[in-house]
């Protein structure tokens, strides 16, 4: 591990968990604040057993994610707020210290609001996604930003889908 | 008109008998066994596409009214299908969606398709080359000839779709079913090999029918802000919703501005052989199928109705098979832009038809639902389901707007007939 290796990890934990409460919150700024503007990918993948093939289901670089965000009051949504129970399993940082990568497990869960039928599922929490964050950052004056997040889900099965970032 | 009362609300819309019908058809267990019956066990379904098969020896498992089906890729490159059913004491033979029989299983050899309960085998043609023990526990009585595979209707077709059938009489070939529908697309989905690059499913508490009708329906492009912007003008509201025999539908085609959406990119470079760029078509096929090009891509959708009231759908999106990796990447994110399942489009399309299933729950009040929008025939006319439902009605003998009577021509369709 480099120099100051267990602080820079430390970092990394951090601005994934930040990530995670402020993608709980739908603080999309928040979020895009702890990515790097002119670097930053985002990506939900997954592997269908079903055609053998890789998938990408989403992508788009930190303009692109920003203007999905900022057009979500056009559009009609699933307004139920997505919680999310992240676990951090691995952290490498590169020899150099400039960068890392981390991979996270993670467990979306829906609180139901407005997507079926609020009478009598609203307040409920289901299970909607699991998956991993392969996570990639830079890392500046101590502090890590995201470049890269693959958000590789298990499921196939996805129901009514989502207009927000996982 | 102020709200009505009861009797008011239950009245016979002021409209012609063919443009409304009962939300009985979207609720009702003993209708939905009808449909099981007589429909979707006569009709020809797109189960998958022979790139999810692309070797000899390949396969892939699905199910068309409950029935499980297998299909595989022989050596002889032809694509068959079979129940996945074992003759022997019903086992599900393959349980995994999808694979290869190349590999050994741990009861069976290779190239053979093992039912792993007693390990009797049988050969991508669906006959049974080994039953365990077989003279000892059946001596001249019974043997591997007589223990073949049900083979079922299976034809490649139309940009490379597998299509099975489960009747071994269908009323009609595939090529009188589809053919006509598919004209407009036909040297566009056959001029190259097209490959699948995206999969997922819905399991929506809604009725198979209610998803149809929205692929069948434009004027809910009011739902979609992005409809909105890159469509809503005179070429759009000019496009043509035209009926096929068989309860089939084609909406025509214009040119799309998909550059109207901030942040969205003209499609035109990747244009499907032979159609000018941005072009849009949608084939609707009786009972629930789906195809859909947006210049660079194209979406399939298939229903698997699982009860009155509950519906899986199968989404894909293929591209050719000859793309580039830039290529495939490009055609990868335009498809998701909209149709991805956290694109723009399919996610509103997905909660409008949960909605309509939360208030047409089985053992709510019957209520009226209005298909009555006569434009021409253009893009917000709703010929496209009145044309659906009386094939409906035909098939299963019951008629839409009054469902516990038998079906007869109804008024609006006898006099533009
Ligand atoms: S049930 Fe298949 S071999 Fe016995
Ligand atoms: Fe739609």
């Amino acid at each position: 591990m480099p120099k100051n290796g267990y602080e820079t990890a430390q970092a990394v934990r951090d601005t994934i968990y930040r990530a995670s409460l402020a993608l709980d919150d739908f603080s999309w700024q928040d979020w895009l604040d702890l990515c790097a503007p002119d670097e930053f990918h985002y990506m939900i993948t997954s592997f269908s057993p079903e055609i053998g093939k890789n998938m990408i289901y989403l992508q788009g670089s930190w303009k692109e994610m920003k203007l999905m965000v900022d057009m979500l009051p056009k559009h009609n949504t699933d307004h139920s707020p997505l919680h999310r129970h992240t676990s951090v399993y691995t952290v490498d940082v590169s020899a150099d210290g400039k960068t890392a990568e981390a991979v996270s497990s993670v467990v979306i869960y829906q609180n139901m609001l407005d997507g079926i039928n609020s009478h009598i599922d609203s307040g409920e929490s289901r299970l909607f996604l699991v998956g991993k964050y392969h996570d990639q950052f830079k890392i500046e004056d101590g502090v890590a930003k995201f470049t890269k997040r693959d958000t590789r889900l298990g499921n196939r099965r996805l129901d009514k889908g989502s207009h927000y970032p996982i | 008109m102020p709200a009505r009362n009861h009797s008011q609300w239950m009245a016979k819309p002021p409209l012609a008998d063919d443009e409304w019908i009962d939300s009985r058809i979207y609720s009702d267990q003993e209708i939905f066994e009808d449909e099981q019956e007589k429909i979707f066990k006569h009709v020809w379904v797109p189960v998958c596409h022979e790139s999810e098969l692309p070797k000899a020896y390949d396969f892939r498992t699905t199910s068309i009214a409950g029935e499980p089906v297998i299909i595989c890729r022989g050596p002889d490159d032809e694509v068959r299908a079979f129940l996945n059913v074992c003759p022997h004491r019903g086992m599900l033979i393959e349980r995994r969606p999808s694979g290869s029989f190349l590999e050994g299983q741990p009861s069976g050899n290779p190239k053979r398709i093992t039912c792993m309960f007693h390990a009797w085998q049988f050969d991508m043609k669906g006959n049974c080359v080994y039953v365990a023990r077989e003279k000892e526990g059946y001596q001249d009585r019974f043997c591997k000839e007589q223990a073949g595979l049900r083979r079922l209707r299976c034809e490649v077709k139309f940009g490379g779709f597998v299509w099975v059938n489960l009747d071994d009489k269908p009323s009609v070939s595939l090529e009188d079913w589809a053919g006509a529908p598919f004209e407009c697309l036909r040297k566009t989905l056959d001029e190259e090999p097209l490959e699948i690059f995206h999969y997922h499913k819905a399991v929506i508490d809604t009725n198979y029918k209610l998803w149809h009708d929205t692929n069948s329906e434009f004027y809910h492009d009011f739902m979609h802000y992005h409809n909105r912007v890159t469509g809503f003008n005179d070429a759009y509201f000019a496009r043509n919703n035209e009926a096929f025999p068989h309860g089939h539908v084609v909406v025509g085609t214009f040119e799309v501005n998909y550059e109207n959406y901030e942040g969205f990119e003209s499609r035109g470079e990747l244009s499907f052989p032979h159609l000018p760029p941005n072009q849009w078509y949608m084939i609707d096929l009786f009972p629930g199928f789906n195809f859909n090009l947006r210049g660079s891509a194209l979406r399939c959708d298939t229903v698997t109705p699982l009860g009155p009231d509950k519906v899986m759908i199968e989404f894909r999106g293929l591209g050719l098979k000859s793309d580039t990796e830039e290529e495939r990447i490009t055609r990868i994110n335009h498809h998701n832009s909209i149709w991805g399942p956290f694109g723009r489009n399919l996610h509103e399309d997905l909660i409008g038809v949960a909605g309509q299933g939360t208030t047409m729950r089985p053992g709510t009040e019957e209520r009226r639902i209005l298909h009555g929008r006569q434009e021409n025939q253009t893009i917000h006319d709703e010929n496209g389901m009145r044309h659906y439902y009386e094939e409906w009605g035909r098939w299963v003998d019951r008629s839409p707007s009054q469902p516990d009577q038998a079906y007869s021509v109804r008024q609006g369709v006898a006099a533009a007939e």
